[in-house]
């Protein structure tokens, strides 16, 4: 942030003020994953008008590589805390807080009122009967779909998975694969492993899954692979040699339909060109219809370490980031949607059309595979999708497998 | 004369080293010609799939989100500051152990030299733990000296071994000479064997410049803030959140590239010169 604090310094010659106003700054340290240009760019901008509000504080921000953030947390959090940091509400925050690493910031939910604002996630930044995260952003998944290749085989837009799998056949027909992933980096398969668990057994269940509480031999898990099944041959037949953002082109190009994938892939869409006319979002069809619709919602939210140097600022931090409005800002920039709920929702027709999904979620908000298991569980669970989806046939020997690693895992 | 002009081949060898050598030379330089084209390619290109192909424009101004988009050219500071003083510090050092193993005759001699070389046979990554936790108790951890200390203890082991046998080639009769003159030991090594060694000095300093700049492991171990890190480290930080841009890493990778090869021209003649030497008596 240098040429943050030349900017400031610069600012205050011009306005005369004494030196002596910058030497009383107090110094909040704030450590975050958000390399993004545009994510980067929406917190300096949420930091600067952090700092016009408190123009005794100085904010010093450091920004870290995504995937390195997720073994430095470990390493920074017992070493050289920040007074702020940003991490993953439920199961991704709770090793934390057992190992006493988050402060307790209930009393900035009740001084301000948040757990009416942010009631939707109260569920999820809650352990033990406190608050640990102030969640700020959350985005929705979703299938994302070529509308040009579905006019081109005359497919309507499925709202059961029954209609989903008879368009395939289309697809098929036409030689474009019906659902694409990359999972070299096995992520993109729990997306479509949450969403048919959600649609078979429901979030209670899947809560309960992730949780460790129900075998992966259970019938309930088996009828969510047979339902897998009847899609896995209609998938790009190559996913597991490529990422995700490989197979955006094969959207792009027409070369297939359907993606199950996060809002975020909008953006890489838009840049192979494709439009809001050509570029289509539908939610998840669902598959039995007795179960109330859950949604996939991964929220990101900050939180003070329990080593940081600067508490007070550091709560005055959070309550900022809280407010309706910040969120409101925060979010037009990140285009995603805010937690707050008297936030507003910018004019993209996939915000609108998420906002309107997760704001009318009847079942409850998943966060998605890998942070609602416990790690090594994740691990091995996505490997295990990617399995099925190359050799649907090993799925007793994936189950088992599963079985196991769930009783290593959950003790 | 080795190796034999190809000239005085035969012509049916003539013709397959002129097709061979520009084949072995196009396979050779293949990865680096694809990092290149990617670094100037525009990222809408890779989203529509055009990864091989020729760019759809030369999206020079990869170069410039390079610099936009990170603190690169603190990156590209924070290397220098970590491998000038590591390039100093391990040739210095590894001048005056050579020296004095290579010409005293003492004892533990050819143990300590042993020390020396072995040290070299120590994988690294098994020293990662123990590292990490000196240079944080020795509060060094995330700045340049924590880096550069290590580089500098590490590299010393090698540079040793170069230094020593170098020395050690050199006629002792000039150091006996100077002895009978009666000059002091450190003007010997000061004034006779220090000139004597220059390229060695060079070839050494760019082939340890090169080792430090392109450390990656130990700049990921050893820092993690942008204050301390690398080039090498700082590269990752190109990548977003979700999109791996590999355009503007590849543009960021050439740039990270340019000070060793400049390093290299630069120094060429004393590279080659220092490799060579003491090879033909």
């Amino acid at each position: 942030m240098v040429h943050k604090l030349t900017g400031a310094f610069a600012l205050g010659a011009a306005l005369m003020l004494s030196t002596a106003a910058f030497a009383q700054q107090r110094v909040l340290t704030f450590t975050t994953d958000n390399n993004d240009p545009a994510p980067k760019a929406a917190w300096e901008q949420l930091v600067a008008d952090f700092e016009a509000e408190n123009p005794d504080i100085d904010v010093q921000m450091n920004i870290m590589d995504r995937e390195g953030y997720k073994t430095a947390i470990r390493n920074f959090l017992t070493t050289d805390p920040p007074d702020v940091a940003n991490w993953y509400p439920a199961n991704r925050m709770k090793p934390f807080v057992d190992a006493g690493l988050f402060l307790d910031i209930s009393d900035v939910y009740t001084e301000n009122g948040l757990d009416k604002q942010l009631a939707s996630t109260m569920p999820i930044v809650t352990q033990d009967g406190k608050q640990w995260m102030i969640p700020y952003t959350y985005y929705q998944w979703g299938i994302y779909y070529n509308k040009s290749v579905y006019e081109q085989v005359g497919a309507t837009v499925p709202t059961t998975w029954d209609e989903f799998i008879a368009n395939c056949e289309k697809f098929k027909a036409a030689g474009i694969d019906c659902l694409t992933t990359g999972s070299s980096q096995l992520w993109p398969t729990a997306g479509i492993f949450d969403y048919l668990n959600l649609r078979t057994n429901g979030y209670e269940f899947h809560k309960a899954l992730t949780n460790g509480e129900i075998p992966w031999t259970d019938d309930r898990v088996r009828a969510t692979f047979a339902e897998w099944a009847k899609v896995v041959p209609y998938t790009t037949a190559n996913h597991a040699a490529i990422d995700w953002q490989d197979a955006v082109p094969l959207i792009v190009q027409g070369k297939a339909a359907n993606y199950v994938m996060g809002n975020f892939a909008v953006a890489a869409f838009k840049e192979g060109g494709m439009t809001n006319d050509t570029l289509g979002f539908l939610p998840f069809p669902t598959i039995n219809p007795d179960v109330p619709r859950a949604e996939e919602a991964p929220t990101d939210a900050v939180f003070i370490p329990a080593g940081a140097k600067n508490v007070p600022d550091a709560k005055k931090f959070m309550a900022f980031v809280a407010r309706a409005d910040v969120q409101t800002k925060l979010n037009e920039a990140l285009g995603q949607l805010p937690v707050n709920s008297g936030s507003k929702v910018g004019d993209d027709p996939f915000l609108q059309a998420g906002f309107q999904l997760l704001s009318t979620t009847p079942g409850g908000i998943a966060q998605f595979f890998d942070r609602d298991a416990p790690a090594e569980m994740a691990k091995a669970g996505m490997e295990g999708f990617q399995q099925f989806m190359i050799q649907p046939d090993q799925l007793d020997a994936i189950l088992t497998r599963l079985e196991q690693v769930r009783g290593q895992v959950y003790k | 004369m080795f190796p034999r002009p190809i000239q005085q081949r035969s012509q049916a060898a003539q013709w397959i080293y002129s097709i061979a050598l520009p084949l072995a030379l196009i396979l050779w330089l293949f990865p680096l010609l694809g990092v290149a084209v990617t670094s100037v390619r525009p990222a809408s290109d890779l989203a529509q799939g055009n990864y091989f192909g020729i760019p759809s424009y030369l999206a020079f101004e990869n170069y410039a989100d390079v610099f936009r988009n990170t603190p690169m050219l603190q990156y590209i500071r924070n290397s220098f500051i970590v491998t000038i003083p590591t390039v100093i510090g391990a040739v210095a050092l590894s001048l005056m152990t050579g020296f004095a193993l290579a010409v005293y005759r003492f004892k533990a001699n050819l143990l300590i030299f042993f020390m020396f070389v072995a040290g070299n046979f120590v994988p690294f990554q098994i020293l990662m733990v123990p590292v990490r936790d000196m240079t944080l108790n020795l509060g060094l951890y995330n700045t340049y000296a924590g880096l550069a200390l290590f580089h500098i203890a590490f590299q010393t082991g090698f540079c040793t071994l170069f230094m020593r046998n170098f020395i050690k080639a050199l006629p002792f009769e000039l150091i006996e000479a100077a002895r009978v003159e009666g000059v002091a030991e450190w003007r010997i090594f000061w004034f006779i064997v220090l000139p004597l060694m220059r390229p060695a000095i060079a070839a050494l300093s760019v082939l340890i410049f090169t080792f430090i700049w392109n450390d990656f492991f130990w700049a990921t171990v050893l820092t993690t803030s942008p204050d301390a890190q690398p080039i090498t480290a700082g590269l990752s930080s190109l990548n977003g959140q979700w999109v791996a841009a590999w355009n503007l890493v590849s543009a960021g990778s050439i740039l990270a590239a340019l000070p060793p090869v400049a390093m290299f021209f630069l120094m060429q003649k004393h590279f080659i010169a220092g490799l060579t030497l003491g090879a033909v008596k």
